[in-house]
């Protein structure tokens, strides 16, 4: 049951208009649905802690709203709506491959190819620097930096990390700009990469889509 | 002197990383820590310089169990050199990078400036000390990634492959460092390496590790000159331990080996 | 034998630096494996990319002189045309990645170049092959070791089919496992495609079982360059380049000084042993005066 990215995108912006048009019970059914479909992929640690983590800054808003005046149903229907709205991308990004998204973004929403690849360079090197990061985090401990202060001090120390990292990015873009220019890299190369085919799976999520999205037409219907 | 009892550890459950290790360092000793890659030679370092905690057993630091330590606490005790100098460097100027240990705890100003000048004659950077860190050359940071470990005037060194991609020469010459100060100031060398040319000529005891499990303590001559299953604990014999093992003399390096051995006159 | 590679009189400097490359004139045979030794800093990796093209006009710099490769000049190509018929792999093996699964990677510089989807396909498969990652063409990068990554950039390297193919320093961070057994794949690929190598080295003993041809650079100039043969000798002679030869040789070069005898050219440890005992040497014996 493979659909394109181009139906996945098309899902995923339709989502953040079905977040206001349709009735809460839908959307918190489309949520549902949403953690069913990332758990069913993928159902480790990583796929946890990012949803957990959008979890907690959902909540965070809630609370935000709340501080701002909004009484409790209207918070938490707004931080439901953010929610799903969040999941869509993580949905989408979990079960389409970069290549294919960025293909469907330069092909069909003529995104320059230099943008597109940001994409697959982000993901590709996110890990890298992560683990950079630790060892220079690690570098300061050794040297004498201490981890027991307050939370503030905890923050202070990641600031000091930030320098030798873009340093190291830099240096890291520009070997890769090298080995992108060597390996042809312009811009017929999302030309030449082979296309995902236009299933009937495709036009069912469409149709869907289509429906979804009219709801304040024909709801009228069934009042 | 550093102390590993009983130890196990793993990063995630499953797979063990180290396996019942027990080992005593002791002040002044040149040890080469060595092993094929992810047998558990630097999370052993890690250990001792408590960036991770064993599961169990026990790691004591001058005879003092570090469980409830941190690394900034051993700063002064042990200095750490991470394999990649870039992502050690911290500030802008080779002094400043030095001071930064001082500086963290605070020590007055006269003592960081004796403190940096120090470390930086040791390792002979005293002329760079107003360079930009990032603008030397790959052995001048790896030069720099020690003198700011020493900066606190730690007793032990913890270096981790600190002679990759470097050539003859600028091996050598970080070696010579290493040696003066374990024999000049009696700083306690642990060298984490695969350059058994370096462990034969500078290490005076080795430590291999396989598959998170000690498989020999002893001196380098021994392993290499023995019959120990070098190969399968995934090193090699040096030039010199090949030759002399062959023609039975003994030789740290390949010029001992050539005064030695010379064809029989007829 | 037909020489691939050709320096005429080349000179280069990067952009507002001292030259680092002088009047280098050199010739590397098809079919060799060729390895680059000299001290840090020398020009080694400037060389490198001298031969793809990448100096000077990718980096721009000054420059005096011309590269030729497979009897072109590489001046006014565009690297990636260069980049069909030499492959090159840098230290940093790691930044020249540059997609997320290994199968997208090996395709990456095919499908640019135009090359039809079944071809593609196919070499693909084959290239990763080669490399000892069989039918991996759906792993994500960090489902890879190190090791397997840098086997990866080989395949991408060799799905076009280059006839040469350039290494900077491959085996730095490696254990002598890794190193021993990246240097047999690397013969393998010379044994069975005939590609020529050129390889930096360092860690000379790991590839001194297979290289043909040996170039030193020293300050930026070639100070030797020629078949191993003649290069032991050659260098070992001159004091100042003598550190620059394998272990191995300068111990056949002190010894065949110190008793005037002559030793064929040794590969391995064991090569030197067995001379040596067929030869009469023994141990302990001081040199008679």
């Amino acid at each position: 049951m493979k659909i394109t990215a181009f139906s996945w995108i098309i899902i995923t912006l339709a989502i953040t208009a079905w977040v206001f048009i349709l009735p809460v019970k839908a959307v918190a059914t489309i949520l549902v649905l949403q953690l069913v479909l990332l758990l069913y992929v993928k159902h480790n640690r990583m796929m946890l802690a990012a949803i957990g983590g959008l979890g907690v800054f959902t909540g965070m808003m809630v609370l935000l709203q709340m501080l701002f005046g909004s009484s409790l149903t209207v918070s938490l229907i707004g931080g439901l709506r953010m929610l799903v709205m969040t999941m869509a991308f993580l949905c989408m990004l979990s079960t389409t491959k970069i290549q294919d998204i960025a293909k469907t973004l330069v092909d069909r929403f003529h995104l320059p190819v230099e943008y597109a690849f940001m994409l697959t360079t982000a993901l590709r090197f996110v890990p890298n620097f992560l683990e950079d990061s630790s060892v220079t985090l690690d570098a300061q401990s050794c040297r004498g930096y201490s981890n027991r202060s307050n939370a503030l001090q905890h923050l202070l120390s990641y600031v000091v990390v930030i320098r030798p990292l873009v340093m190291r990015a830099v240096a890291k873009s520009e070997t890769l700009a090298l080995s992108m220019e060597l390996k042809g890299f312009g811009a017929n190369t999302y030309k030449n990469m082979p296309r995902e085919p236009f299933t009937l799976w495709d036009l069912l999520a469409l149709l869907v889509v289509v429906v979804l999205s009219s709801y304040p037409f024909w709801a009228k219907f069934f009042k | 002197m550093l102390e590993a009892k009983n130890i196990n550890f793993s990063y995630r459950r499953g797979i063990p990383v180290l396996q019942d290790i027990n080992c005593k360092i002791n002040d002044g000793e040149f040890v080469a820590l060595l092993g094929h890659n992810g047998s558990g030679k630097t999370t052993l370092t890690r250990l001792f310089m408590a960036l991770d905690h064993p599961r169990s057993g026990q790691i004591l630091v001058d005879g003092n169990d570090i469980v409830k330590m941190e690394p900034a606490d051993l700063a002064d005790k042990i200095g750490y050199v991470f394999q990649n100098p870039d992502l050690q460097i911290l500030a802008d100027t080779v002094f400043e990078e030095v001071a930064y240990g001082p500086r963290v705890k605070k020590l007055t100003e006269d003592s960081v400036k004796k403190q940096v000048d120090d470390a930086l004659e040791a390792m002979e950077l005293t002329d760079l000390a107003q360079s930009y860190p990032r603008l030397l050359s790959f052995g001048q940071k790896r030069r720099l990634g020690v003198a700011s470990a020493l900066a606190l005037g730690p007793k032990t060194l913890i270096l981790d492959e600190i002679t990759n991609g470097q050539d003859q020469a600028e091996k050598a010459k970080m070696m010579e460092y290493l040696q003066a100060l374990n024999e000049k100031h009696g700083v306690t060398i642990v060298l984490i390496t695969h350059d058994m040319d370096v462990v034969r000529r500078y290490a005076r005891r080795a430590l291999v590790l396989t598959d998170g499990k000690q498989v020999f303590d002893g001196t380098p001559k021994d392993l290499f000159e023995g019959s120990y299953p070098v190969e399968n604990w995934g090193l090699r014999r040096p030039l010199a331990s090949v030759l002399a093992a062959a023609f039975q003399v003994s030789a740290s390096n390949c010029h001992e080996f050539c005064a030695t051995v010379a064809k029989e006159a007829k | 034998m037909a020489s691939v590679i050709n320096f005429k009189d080349f000179y280069y400097a990067y952009i507002n630096e001292k030259l680092v490359l002088r009047d280098i004139n050199l010739t590397v045979e098809k079919g060799s494996f060729t390895v680059v030794i000299g001290p840090s800093g020398a020009g080694k990796t400037t060389l490198c990319k001298a031969i793809t093209g990448i100096i000077p006009y990718y980096m721009g710099g000054s420059y005096a002189g011309d590269v030729e490769v497979l009897g072109e000049s590489t001046k006014g190509k565009r690297v990636s045309d260069l980049s069909l018929k030499v492959g090159l792999m840098l230290e940093d093996y790691e930044s020249q990645l540059v997609s997320l699964t290994a199968g997208e990677e090996v395709a990456f510089s095919l499908l640019n170049h135009g090359f039809p989807a079944e071809e593609v396909k196919e070499r693909t498969s084959k290239a990763l092959e080669d490399v000892g990652l069989p039918g991996r063409e759906d792993y994500q990068l960090d489902e890879l070791s190190g090791g397997q990554r840098q086997r990866l950039l080989l395949a991408s390297v060799l799905a076009v089919h280059p006839e040469i193919i350039v290494l900077d320093e491959p085996v730095s961070a490696m254990d002598p496992d890794g190193a021993e057994s990246l240097y047999k794949l690397l013969s393998k690929i010379h044994q069975e495609y005939g590609t020529t190598f050129v390889v930096v080295e360092h860690r000379v003993e790991f590839v001194l079982p297979y290289a043909t041809n040996f170039i030193a650079v020293k300050d930026g100039q070639i100070a030797a360059a020629g078949t191993c043969e003649v290069v032991a000798d050659q260098v070992y002679a001159d004091p100042e380049l003598r550190v620059l030869l394998p272990e191995l040789w300068q111990v056949r070069g002190e010894l065949a000084a110190k008793t005037g005898a002559h030793f064929s050219l040794w590969r391995k440890p064991a090569d030197a042993v067995d001379e040596l005992k067929a030869q009469g040497f023994e141990g302990g014996v001081q040199a008679h005066a």
